[in-house]
C-alpha cells in the first residue's frame, strides 16, 4: 500500500510538474477553439494570428513562450491566479467584463464586425428578413451579449423568433447546414473561416450589427509587462509582419487598425 | 488533418486520461471504505456529517466540484497551488465524489450481511477487528463487485469532465481537433477510445469475479 501511495505521489509530481526552462516563460492564455487566431493546425500544433504574432513578440523580447490552453468561461480567474500571464485570443475587449478597472488592457490590435452568416435558399437578404428566424450563437460571446444586452443590436436581437444559444460555432454551423436555424450570429474572422471551408453556398449579410476590438489582457498590476509586449507588438506592426501574418491567416486587414496609423 | 494525425495528437492525451482513472481509484475505493464505516457509526453526529457530506457529493454535479476545488480555495484564501496543479485539484474533486458513491455501495454491502455471522465470529472468540476484516469484507466484496464496475465504467467516461480544468486529457484534445478543424471526427475516435478502455476494463473485472467465486 505504502508502495502504491508513493508511486502515485511521484507520478502526480511528474504529471503537474512544470517544465523550468532558463530566462523568463511568458504564458499565454488562448482559447484553442478560435480559428483562425489561434488553435490546432494540421499538424497538431498550436497555430493561429495570435499564437504566431505571440511567438514573434516573445523572440524580440528573448521570452520562453508557453501557450496554456483554457477555458474561457473561467479566463479571469485563471489570470487572476497567475496560470497565465495574458488573455490573447481573439479577446473582445473594453465589453464583457474585460474592462480597464479590473484589467491592463493593450492597445486594441484589431477591429471585429458581429456578422450574420447564413445559407443560400433561406431568403435572408437584410436584417428585416430575421424577423420571425431562428438564429444560432456561441454561449459567452459578444455576439451574444450584443443581441440580449441593451445596446443598439438588442432591437435587432429582439425581432428574430429564437435566438439559439451553442456551446460552439462547429455545432451551431451543423445545424445552420441541415437547416435547423436560419443563421448564425457571429465575429467576422469566424464567419469568413467557415465560408472559405464550405463555399459559396454560404454568406454574410453586407451590414454588421455590432462592432468591437480585440486586445490583449493582463492582470490590473502588470502596466510593465504589458508596455513591453506592445513595444515588441509596434516593432512587428512597422517591420510588416503584422499585415504578413494577417494575410497568411486570410484575416479582413481593413480590420488590422495598427497598420493604418 | 489526417484521420491518423488525429487519432496520433489524441493518444497523446491518453496518459492524463490514465492518470486521472488510476489514481482516482487508488484514492477513492479506500477512501469509500472509510466514509462507509463512518456512515455506520453509532455516533450521531459522525452518521450526521457523514450523510451530509455524501449528500452533496453524490447531489451536485461533478463539474462544479472540479471548479469548486480549483478556483474554491484561491478566491477565499488566494491560495494558487490547485490552479496551477491542475492534475492535484482533479484528483481531490474526483476522489471526494467517487468515495461518497463507493461507500454507498460498501454500506449496501456491509449492511446485508445476516447477523448470524457476527454472532458465530462471536463465539468462536474473534474481536471485532478481525471478524470485519477477515468474515465481512472478503464477502463484501464478492458481492459489491458488479456494482463497483458500473461505477468504475462510469469513471472512465468522466475522464472528460477534466475539459472544464483545462486539462488537456483525450477529449479536451479532441475537441480542440474538432473546433479547429470544423469536423466531427475527433468525437467519434473519442468514443472509440472509451469503448476500448471499458472493454478493458469490463474484462478485468469479470476475471476478479470469475477468482473470487471460490465458493460456486
Amino acid at each position: 500500500m505504502k508502495k502504491l501511495l508513493s508511486i502515485a505521489l511521484v507520478m502526480l509530481f511528474v504529471l503537474a510538474g512544470c517544465a523550468c526552462a532558463e530566462g523568463f516563460t511568458f504564458k499565454m492564455g488562448i482559447d484553442a477553439e478560435y480559428p483562425p487566431y489561434s488553435y490546432l493546425d494540421d499538424n497538431g500544433e498550436y497555430a493561429g494570428f495570435d499564437v504566431e504574432m505571440c511567438q514573434k513578440v516573445c523572440d524580440i523580447l528573448g521570452w520562453n513562450l508557453e501557450i496554456v490552453p483554457i477555458n474561457w468561461d473561467t479566463k479571469d480567474i485563471q489570470l487572476d491566479a497567475e496560470e497565465i500571464d495574458c488573455i490573447w485570443s481573439g479577446l473582445t475587449v473594453y465589453a464583457n467584463g474585460i474592462t480597464e478597472d479590473r484589467f491592463t488592457i493593450s492597445t486594441p490590435y484589431s477591429d471585429n464586425s458581429q456578422m450574420i452568416l447564413t445559407k443560400k435558399g433561406t431568403g435572408i437578404e437584410s436584417f428585416d428578413d430575421l424577423a420571425g428566424k431562428t438564429v444560432g450563437v456561441q454561449m459567452g460571446t459578444s455576439a451574444e451579449a450584443a443581441l440580449t444586452g441593451d445596446g443598439e443590436a438588442a432591437a435587432l436581437g429582439a425581432t428574430f423568433g429564437t435566438l439559439q444559444p451553442y456551446e460552439n460555432y462547429n455545432i451551431a454551423f451543423t445545424d445552420l447546414q441541415a437547416g435547423a436555424i436560419d443563421a448564425i450570429a457571429v465575429d467576422a474572422p469566424v464567419a469568413n473561416d467557415k465560408i472559405n471551408k464550405y463555399g459559396d453556398d454560404y454568406y454574410c449579410l453586407d451590414e454588421s450589427f455590432a462592432s468591437e476590438k480585440y486586445g490583449i489582457c493582463f492582470r490590473k498590476a502588470d502596466t510593465e509587462l504589458c508596455a513591453q509586449v506592445e513595444g515588441a507588438y509596434m516593432q512587428l506592426v512597422e517591420d510588416g509582419t503584422y499585415l504578413a501574418l494577417g494575410e497568411k491567416y486570410e484575416l479582413d486587414t481593413s480590420f488590422l487598425v495598427l497598420a493604418a496609423k | 488533418m489526417t484521420l491518423t494525425g488525429m487519432i496520433l495528437k489524441m493518444s497523446e492525451g491518453l496518459g492524463r486520461t490514465c492518470a486521472i482513472f488510476f489514481l482516482t481509484l487508488l484514492f477513492s475505493l479506500p477512501l469509500g471504505l472509510v466514509v462507509a464505516l463512518l456512515r455506520m457509526s453509532k455516533n450521531r453526529v459522525v452518521q450526521a456529517v457523514t450523510k451530509v457530506y455524501i449528500s452533496i457529493l453524490r447531489g451536485t454535479p461533478l463539474m462544479l466540484q472540479l471548479i469548486a476545488v480549483a478556483y474554491g480555495p484561491f478566491y477565499l484564501f488566494g491560495y494558487t497551488l490547485l490552479v496551477k496543479q491542475k492534475l492535484l485539484a482533479i484528483i481531490i474533486a474526483f476522489a471526494l465524489n467517487y468515495a461518497a458513491y463507493f461507500a454507498e455501495i460498501y454500506r449496501g454491502g456491509i449492511e446485508s450481511m445476516p447477523v448470524g455471522q457476527y454472532e458465530a465470529a462471536h463465539v468462536l472468540g474473534y474481536s471485532k477487528g478481525q471478524t470485519f476484516m477477515r468474515i465481512i469484507l472478503p464477502q463484501v466484496v464478492k458481492r459489491i463487485l458488479p456494482s463497483v464496475t458500473n461505477e468504475v465504467i462510469t469513471l472512465v467516461k468522466d475522464t472528460s469532465m477534466a475539459f472544464t480544468l483545462a486539462y488537456m486529457e483525450m477529449f479536451s484534445i479532441g475537441k480542440q481537433i474538432a473546433n479547429s478543424q470544423s469536423s466531427f471526427m475527433p468525437f467519434v475516435i473519442a468514443g472509440g477510445f472509451y469503448y476500448l478502455m471499458n472493454s478493458v476494463v469490463a474484462f478485468a473485472m469479470s476475471r476478479c469475479e470469475k477468482a473470487l467465486g471460490y465458493y460456486r
